[in-house]
């Protein structure tokens, strides 16, 4: 066993990130994370919002076109083994934005994320329930437990 | 302000933040002007979030837009879909039901409620007391609760339709129960919470002093809501709004303008909107809670301005053969942005993030279409 999956063991640090989403998402997992109700932190799962020391990518909001670059530079500073959680229904598939300029290619958004980034874990909803969250933060563990 | 023209100064140091930055939860660009630490100028940029609500409404079923207004703001979605369709029901003349209206208040309190309660934990978090800020967001899991329990969601819950309320948000007497019974747990919370903050001298010393924006230069900055309210000029759209009319409350100011006002005005407002939903509540009228006998015909543009958690709300669009026509949405924090960037000026740089948290932003509202006319 590696150092850094020693450590991981102990605790996993979450990254979130908005891309232009409504705020729905984005608040649910802070809340999931740092709310007694739910307490993701007792179980070594924190909240981080520096990308060097990240293990998860947590992704929310349909990726608007300035939040494209971002976003794959973020991807890319977190250090290797990485999971990537794509959380609700914009993030999955664009959401009611999708389509939004119908034929026309959209000028505002670039999204979904598994167009621009690989994704682990899909978890779906508008919005994400903080079960859900839990669960697929979960389901994600394993590809960096198990790296080495 | 006025004399910087004369005394033009040119200001080298530069701390760029975002627009993606572990300072700042939402994206957004902020250029800080600093000479020593202290902020001689800042100055913010939005627009990252552009998506574009208003051109996806364009042309669609009035019933449709209404409930993609929702999508505009996960925080403060119910004041949205209400507003949308307070246009339609203003153009169209539709009469609302008593109890429909009483309804649409108790969400629009409850959400009110987790809106400020939100603001205070995100507040807190910002001052680096995390234990304030989780024994907040212990407070505001009950409001979820409450309004998951009604909606049937815990965020998009969308409770008006054109017409009156959803038949899923109808409040039945087991639902009214268990809002007294949630109410009168959030006020001991709230109120224990409130004994144990103001009387933390390390957090009082913290916030006082910080971020002041006087009323005259909140009213020269055109803002609106809480952020107002809390350097003393007394506004607030809910005494003029005719939904509110039965409604006894009252309006909430502080005098200073700093951190510490902005933070304990939204306290007390927090009372005031339990206050009105036990009051709603003990008056709830019985009847149908939807109008459906309405006509749908062309009518010109229409606006309509509700006191959204965060300030004044501005909708409007015309209707054109049941179709959303020139959909045009003001958000609050869009009035607030000059406090942010004035209250900034002046002080050390580590509070920079603290002055703009005080005046209680969400980007994702803000960035809305808007096309500057040359004149």
């Amino acid at each position: 066993m590696s150092l850094k999956s020693y450590s991981r063991g102990r605790a996993v640090h979450v990254m979130l990130v908005y891309t232009g989403g409504c705020n729905g998402c984005d608040i649910e997992i802070v809340n999931c994370i740092l709310s007694p109700k739910f307490d993701a932190e007792q179980y070594k799962v924190f909240l981080t919002w520096n990308p060097r020391e990240a293990d998860v990518l947590v992704v929310t909001g349909p990726v608007t076109k300035h939040n494209e670059q971002p976003l794959r530079e973020i991807y890319k500073a977190i250090p290797e083994p990485k999971a990537v959680v794509a959380a609700g229904a914009c993030a999955l598939m664009g959401g009611v934005y999708k389509n939004c300029y119908g034929d026309i290619p959209s000028e505002e958004i670039a999204g979904p994320v598994d167009k621009i980034i690989p994704v682990d874990a899909k978890v779906p909803g508008c919005a994400v329930r903080p079960q859900d969250i839990v669960a697929g933060l979960v389901s994600a563990l394993p590809l960096l437990l198990n790296a080495d | 302000m006025d004399d910087k023209e004369e005394n033009r100064t040119v200001i080298e140091a530069e701390v760029p933040m975002g627009t993606v930055h572990p300072g700042a939860l939402e994206p957004y660009r902020l250029r800080l002007f600093v000479e020593d630490e202290i902020v001689r100028d800042a100055e913010m940029t939005v627009g990252v979030n552009h998506r574009g609500v208003e051109r996806i409404m364009e042309g669609l079923p009035v019933e449709k837009a209404n409930s993609l207004t929702e999508k505009i703001c996960g925080i403060c979605s119910n004041i949205h879909i209400w507003n949308s369709c307070r246009v339609a029901e203003i153009a169209l003349g539709i009469e609302i039901p008593e109890r429909a209206i009483y309804i649409r208040i108790i969400m629009g309190e409850l959400e009110r409620l987790h809106s400020h309660l939100l603001y205070l934990a995100h507040g807190c978090e910002v001052l680096g007391h995390e234990t304030f800020s989780m024994r907040l967001f212990y407070i505001r899991e009950t409001v979820m609760d409450l309004l998951g329990m009604i909606g049937g969601n815990r965020v998009q819950y969308g409770s008006a339709v054109l017409g009156g309320v959803r038949p899923r948000c109808e409040l039945d007497q087991t639902r009214i129960q268990k809002l007294t019974e949630g109410m009168d747990l959030i006020e001991e919370k709230l109120t224990a919470f409130a004994d144990r903050f103001v009387s933390d001298p390390m957090v009082m010393s913290r916030i006082t002093g910080v971020g002041v924006t006087s009323a005259e230069d909140a009213l020269r900055l055109a803002c609106s809501g809480p952020t107002l309210r809390a350097t003393g000029v007394k506004s607030d759209l809910r005494t003029e709004m005719f939904e509110y009319d039965p409604f006894e409350f009252d309006v909430i100011t502080h005098e200073d303008g700093d951190v510490k006002s902005q933070l304990l005005m939204r306290v007390f407002e927090n009372f005031e909107a339990i206050k009105i939903i036990r009051q709603a509540i003990r008056d709830l009228p019985e009847g149908p809670i939807t109008n459906r006998s309405w006509e749908m015909k062309d009518v010109p543009i229409t606006k309509s301005y509700v006191e959204a958690p965060r300030g004044t709300l501005y909708h409007s669009y015309a209707l054109e053969d049941g179709r959303v026509r020139n959909c045009v949405i003001r958000t609050p924090s869009m009035a607030n942005i000059g406090a942010m960037q004035y209250s900034a000026i002046g002080h050390h740089i580590t509070d920079a993030q603290l002055c703009i948290v005080q005046c209680d932003p969400c980007f994702t509202c803000t960035d809305r279409a808007i096309q500057i006319i040359k004149i």
